[in-house]
């Protein structure tokens, strides 16, 4: 008998949350569930979308992180 | 050709008993973007994103200087809870969301900052990239958190659901809301999609 797995164990699913066990039980349903594969298919395809929205911080902001890093590094140095 | 991927675990070690400054740059510049937008994602502002981004990172700085610095290895979620929590400090501060904004979430003051890419570069990217995220911030508030702390800070639906103090079944729920309503926005062009968004 195939279990029958709901909306929320497909994010589970989606996001690595889920066991080896349950793994194989959600391939298997996946393949006999059109509607449970269509909407893994769409989260994916959203989580995709959420990978490649990452914006990137100036490189002003970088150098002055690593312009402190340099500069407590220096004193702490002198106080050690 | 393919450098050698040093784990964090090893940089934080040399950062920490060396003062290896290339080490610690490696890991600045491993996480920035990820430490960065999930920043962006909570304050909607793009200049007070990067001040907090520089807080964050300072932070970690003078923890791992001081020796304080205990967290098994896990370099990223710890910057991650930092960030979070600088977010939500300004939100304290501020008591409301920044007004001056424009609609993609870019401050009047920051336009500079990105001179140095060029304008096909900076094109392409807002293009592709600017869209969803103008529609994340469209998300209602109990999803967009969720989805930010899930999605940009890694933390587990158990992490979540402890963080924001209610059942796992309910963070999932609202996981779920905000991939569906992302995707019914993505696909507002598409017929086969209604375009009414799900609330709890």
């Amino acid at each position: 008998m195939i279990q029958t797995f709901t909306q929320n164990d497909i994010i589970r699913y989606v996001y690595n949350e889920t066991t080896e066990d349950e793994n194989i039980l959600i391939q298997d349903a996946l393949i006999s569930d059109a509607e449970m594969l269509e909407f893994y298919l769409d989260m994916l395809d959203v989580q995709a979308g959420l990978d490649k929205s990452y914006r990137h911080p100036s490189p002003t902001s970088i150098d002055t992180i690593l312009s402190y890093s340099r500069k407590s590094s220096e004193s702490h140095h002198t106080t050690v | 050709m393919e450098k050698i991927h040093v784990n964090d675990s090893e940089l934080v070690s040399r950062y920490i008993q060396f003062s290896d400054e290339h080490a610690f740059e490696t890991l600045v510049r491993r996480y920035k973007s990820k430490v960065y937008t999930t920043i962006y994602l909570i304050v909607k502002d793009t200049y007070v994103a990067e001040d907090l981004l520089q807080d964050t990172f300072i932070k970690a700085i003078d923890v791992l200087r001081s020796g304080r610095y205990n967290d098994e290895g896990k370099f990223l979620p710890w910057v991650l809870r930092i960030a979070h929590n600088m977010a939500i400090d300004y939100f304290r501060r501020e008591k409301r969301y920044p007004n001056v904004v424009f609609e993609d979430g870019s401050s009047v003051f920051n336009t500079l900052d990105f001179a140095e890419d060029s304008i096909e570069d900076i094109q392409i990217r807002d293009e592709t990239h600017s869209h969803l995220r103008s529609l994340i911030k469209l998300l209602p508030d109990s999803q967009r958190e969720v989805l930010v702390m899930r999605h940009y800070e890694d933390m587990s639906f158990q992490e979540i659901a402890d963080a924001t103090g209610v059942s796992i079944n309910t963070a999932l729920g609202r996981m779920r809301y905000a991939l569906i309503n992302l995707r019914k926005m993505m696909s507002k062009n598409s017929p086969s999609y209604d375009t009414n968004l799900y609330s709890e």
